[in-house]
């Protein structure tokens, strides 16, 4: 099936060190990401600013409810504190977007004046991906463990129980779940004071490597990582327990128990290894997935994670941040794509990519 | 002799394009004639299954032409394309591969008994079906026309997919490995209900095998080509090809199989290769490709030019080989001696 | 389709799937004409809880004196504000001698102890109260019993914030989220049927083309990108809705449908069609597509569980019309109007958080038994 990674590449170009610098694999995957990193902001570029209203209207609308002010004073002064000028055609503004992007300026925020898109990005991201990460690799270490363990008694009552259990973990949505814990554990039991946990640290410490911090942080992610655990744990042991299910019946494996190696070799070396590889494509489509859906369950726990800033940034049409966030989740997704390739491909040599001949 | 019923003309196959192209069929000329049994012998990856898929119009050359009853079949359009179309019809090797696990054997018989006009309706279908079934040897059919194909053993099913070749009254059948995923038990006898619809209905039968003794046993009356990394390397009467082998390569396959009598396999003259590494097709040697193997290469001569199929002088058999020390001056010369 | 059943019964997952989908059209088609949706804001009756109904307590030996309200009449009644027991007392205030009300919670044992004392006669409370303060023999209350066993049409799941039946807005909010899942999954399912099949069968530009727009669309955020559609474009009909999710989600099924056409027309049945010359529309229709059926069925089932997910996270965080009073729309209440914080609101968040995840279980385990149904090693018999 992966034969086809070699057959679909462009045909050869004319010989010459062009033809080879195009042609080798990093290179070419470099400006296959940058093209499609391209696309998405061009398409949500347009798209963000064909939205109804925008960051003006909003801040007008606020001001005059806020402070009893006209329409005209309130434009007046929206315009002079906002970025943003309404009467640029879009399109100049696509172009000078796009100038700042090549320079690495992601803009300033049009609603927060003065402050850099990208140190909104750099202040909300790292929550998100801590726990979006943590979350997953967590759910994905334990998911292949017992998908592999119920692949090896298949047909027990075990493999039957966990496997009827993952599946409603999977059915249900990682929201759901949320709503459930948070009513059910929070209010109803009491185990913990929903109203401590919001945000991403308890107010007044200051961050920094101390033990209060570190303790205020874990206890601040523990629910949202628990979410991202229970919203995708099913479907790595569902995964991983067709694929070892395929790989245990595979003539190698025979062959290894016939030459008496141990079941624990066999179990790590020939079959973990051969049943993993396919779930590391699905680990960088997961990763997309998951970031785009912290939206929900950052808003749910009130965490400060990009998600509930993404959010916050379209309820006020601030169209730099948005982009801003679009950016990041496309670029993070065409990242793991990519980081998935190589993995895959330095754990079967079977895929060599091609260049490397 | 009358106009063969099919014929390849410089036949070429190459898959992939450019650079990456694989040439799995080089300028291969072959006939075949009408209601003959005709073995095409080979190792895997050798081509005999792209002859197969060309021969039945399943797959275009890529290069040179195939006549069916003497006309190019590239200019066939219409009714006379479907004539070609209908009159060659492929047995495959798989049994399990072959037939559609949707469809009931009725269904298979019936889609191309109804849309060529071999049934006008439901109830012809049926028994035109039966009768089918019973040819080849489903009896009683009416255990089986309404059964799926994961209802039916391998054997079985390779017999259904007979009948459904035979549905559509065709001249020639191409039957690619069609025995050798079969138990043993069954090939003998599917073999032979094969050659006796050659005798009823007067087929023409492309057998394709790598296994050259089934060859030599069942083709006996027929005869068998050799092919060898895209070519025909020998062609011939299979009492010559298998009682006299004229090409190194064919000498070397038969010098393989067992005798029943262990003496006669002891005294058999043992012909080794000189390598058992087949040439890859993308890096194919130059002149003869089998030259690297040959045990009578004869350096300086071999390696220079790509020998045609061309009769032997002097030799007892018919057969013609693409051998130029055989063609030239009919007789080998073992290598180094 | 009788083998179909057999097998169902076979696969325990797959029949209370079945059996749940059954449910669940039950309740969404004909569910509504039993119970009309209760949009009647009842102040006295905020919050009840799951299973709530109304009861009448009096002290054991007066049992048989009062088995109703109205044998209270020129006694003292008692009654728990905000929880039902006004709208059954007031009517019928001027036959009493005095009404007493009780704070929800702590009130509780007060008039319970009241009524022990003889301060009240009949004491009107929601039986979930007496889980928390049981009373009879060997109790903290042992001279108090059950004179009437139901006052008032129970609440089964309780009431909201305002007072509403939640049972009537699970019953009635269902059905819309339904209907919009299922055509946005068909959408995104025909879409990727013949997209892949096109791309497959075609081949060459147009298989690049459509490729290229499936990987494109695959890298797009799109659940955030669901929310600048939504609010883009006004979601105020399922149609536009489901279009939207259908949109966004086919591509990954597309290129499995790309890779099943691509390998499933290489198949030694469908050269064997092609010898046997039955056409191109014969190969499609007969030879391919009744192979990829359940594949397509199960993906279907899936695609419209991803469209629920995505259709109620969009109303959860408020993106998409509330104008019809769905399940995902109690979530959001729930959210906005502090239920989700408030132990007394538990079945408002609750009820349809349980209506939900039964209906993906139920799909989910419905598709993973048809999954193995056409699982041709085990279809034998």
């Amino acid at each position: 099936m992966q034969t086809s990674k070699t057959l679909t590449g462009p045909p050869p170009l004319e010989s010459g060190w062009l033809s080879r610098v195009v042609s080798s694999y990093a290179v070419r995957t470099l400006l296959q990401a940058l093209l499609t990193i391209w696309a998405v902001v061009t398409f949500t570029f347009f798209l963000i600013r064909l939205m109804p209203g925008n960051p003006i209207d909003v801040y007008v609308g606020f001001l005059m409810n806020q402070s009893n002010l006209t329409y005209g004073e309130a434009l007046q002064q929206a315009a002079s504190q906002f970025s943003f000028d309404p009467n640029a055609s879009v399109f100049q503004q696509y172009l000078g977007y796009l100038g700042d992007l090549v320079r690495g300026d992601l803009g300033t925020s049009i609603t927060s004046t003065g402050t850099q898109v990208v140190d909104q990005i750099a202040r909300f991201l790292p929550w998100t991906l801590f726990c979006v990460g943590l979350g997953l690799l967590i759910s994905f270490v334990l998911g292949m463990t017992i998908g592999m363990l119920i692949a090896y008694y298949r047909n027990s009552v075990l493999d039957t129980a966990v496997s009827f259990f993952a599946s409603v973990l999977g059915a249900v949505p990682d929201y759901i779940w949320g709503l459930l814990i948070l009513v059910v554990f929070g209010v109803q039991l009491g185990w913990f004071n929903i109203g401590e946990l919001r945000g991403t640290y308890d107010p007044g410490l200051t961050p920094g490597f101390t033990p209060a911090f570190i303790w205020s942080v874990v206890r601040h992610a523990f629910l949202p990582v628990l979410v991202y655990v229970i919203g995708t744990l099913g479907s790595w042991i569902l995964n991983m327990r067709s694929s070892t299910t395929s790989v245990l019946g595979e003539d190698y494996v025979n062959v290894a128990r016939a030459r008496g190696l141990t079941p624990g070799r066999i179990a790590t070396t020939y079959v973990g290894r051969n049943a993993a590889l396919p779930l590391f494509t699905l680990l960088a489509v997961n990763i997309g997935l998951v970031i785009g859906g912290s939206v929900i369950i950052e808003e749910l726990f009130v965490y400060k994670g990009i998600g509930s800033f993404l959010f916050f940034s379209i309820s006020q049409r601030d169209y730099t941040s948005m982009q801003g966030v679009f950016l990041v989740i496309a670029v993070s997704v065409v990242v793991a794509n990519i980081l998935a390739d190589l993995l895959y491909s330095s754990l079967d040599p079977r895929v060599r990519i091609e260049g490397e001949r | 002799m009358s106009t063969p019923i099919l014929e390849f003309r410089r036949v070429s196959r190459s898959f992939g394009e450019g650079r990456a192209a694989v040439p799995v069929l080089r300028n291969v000329d072959l006939s075949v004639n009408e209601l003959e049994f005709l073995c095409l012998v080979g190792e895997s990856g050798c081509g005999k299954t792209t002859t197969g898929k060309i021969l039945s119009g399943l797959l275009p050359p890529t290069g040179g032409r195939v006549l069916f009853e003497g006309q190019d079949v590239s200019t066939l359009k219409g009714e006379a394309y479907g004539r070609y179309r209908r009159a060659v019809q492929i047995v495959h090797q798989d049994p399990y591969a072959s037939l559609n696990p949707t469809q009931s054997i009725f269904d298979i018989l019936r889609y191309p008994l109804l849309r060529h006009g071999f049934a006008k309706n439901h109830k012809q279908a049926h028994t035109r079906a039966s009768e089918l079934l019973e040819l080849v040897g489903l009896t009683p059919t009416a255990d089986v026309i309404g059964k799926y194909p994961h209802q039916l053993s391998g054997g079985q099913r390779q017999r259904v997919s007979i009948a459904r070749a035979l549905t559509t009254q065709p001249k020639v059948i191409v039957a690619d490995e069609a025995v050798s995923m079969v138990d043993v038990s069954i090939r003998i006898s599917i073999l032979k209900t094969l050659m006796k619809m050659r005798e009823t209905l007067g087929l023409t039968i492309v057998f394709i095998t790598h296994d050259l003794a089934l060859a030599k046993y069942f083709a006996w009356e027929g005869r068998i080509a050799v092919m060898y990394l895209g070519r025909v390397v020998e062609v011939g009467a299979t009492r010559d090809v298998t009682g006299r082998p004229q090409h190194p390569y064919t000498k070397t396959l038969l010098s393989a199989i067992p005798e029943p009598d262990p003496d006669r396999t002891r005294r058999k003259e043992q012909l080794s290769l000189r390598s058992e590494d087949v040439p890859s097709l993308t890096e194919l040697p130059a002149g003869c490709t089998f030259h690297p193997r040959c045990p009578f290469f004869e350096p300086g001569r071999c390696d220079r030019e790509e020998p045609e199929l061309e009769a032997v002088p002097r030799a007892e058999s018919d057969a013609r080989v693409a051998c130029l020390p055989l063609t030239e001056d009919g007789t080998l010369r073992p290598y180094g001696g | 389709m009788r083998q179909f059943f057999r097998a169902l019964a076979r696969s325990k997952a797959g029949l209370l799937g079945f059996i749940g989908l059954i449910f669940y059209a039950l309740l969404v088609g004909v569910g509504p004409m039993f119970v009309p949706f209760d949009n009647e804001v009842k102040t006295d009756q905020v919050n009840a809880p799951l299973g709530s109904r109304l009861k009448l307590v009096t002290r054991a030996a007066d049992a048989a004196r009062y088995p109703s309200l109205a044998s209270l009449e020129g006694q003292v009644v008692g009654y728990v504000s905000s929880s039902g027991g006004e709208t059954l007392v007031e009517p019928l205030e001027d036959t009493f001698d005095d009404t007493e009300d009780y704070r929800r919670g702590a009130g509780v044992e007060d008039g319970l102890e009241e009524l022990t004392d003889g301060d009240i006669d009949g004491f009107v409370l929601f039986s979930e109260s007496l889980k928390t303060y049981p009373i009879g023999p060997g109790s903290d209350f042992p001279d108090l019993t059950v004179s009437n066993a139901r006052l008032a049409p129970p609440h089964l799941l309780g009431t909201d914030t305002q007072g509403r039946d939640i049972l009537s807005h699970i019953v009635n909010g269902g059905r819309t989220l339904i209907v919009t899942a299922l055509l946005a999954g068909l959408i995104s399912t025909t879409i990727a049927v013949i997209f892949g099949a096109v791309a497959a069968l075609v081949g060459g530009p147009v298989d690049r083309t459509l490729s290229a727009l499936a990987n494109f669309i695959l890298v797009l955020p799109k659940f955030p990108l669901l929310i600048v559609l939504a609010a883009l474009f006004t979601l105020d009909n399922i149609l536009l809705l489901a279009t939207l999710i259908g949109l966004l989600v086919w591509p990954a099924l597309m290129r499995a449908v790309r890779a099943q056409v691509l390998s499933l027309r290489e198949r030694d049945y469908v050269e064997a069609a092609r010898a046997l010359d039955l056409g191109r529309r014969h190969i499609i229709i007969r030879e391919i597509l009744p192979n990829m059926m359940s594949f397509v069925v199960v993906n279907l089932i899936l695609a419209v569980t991803a469209a629920m997910y995505d259709q109620i996270g969009l109303i959860f965080l408020g993106m998409a019309p509330i104008n019809d009073y769905s399940w995902g729309v109690m979530l959001y209440f729930g959210r906005t109007r502090g239920a989700l914080f408030s132990p007394d609101s538990a079945s408002m968040v609750l009820a349809p958080v349980v209506a939900i995840a039964l209906f993906q279980v139920s799909m989910v385990m419905f598709a993973r038994a048809l999954e193995e149904l056409s699982d041709p090693r085990l279809r034998t018999a």
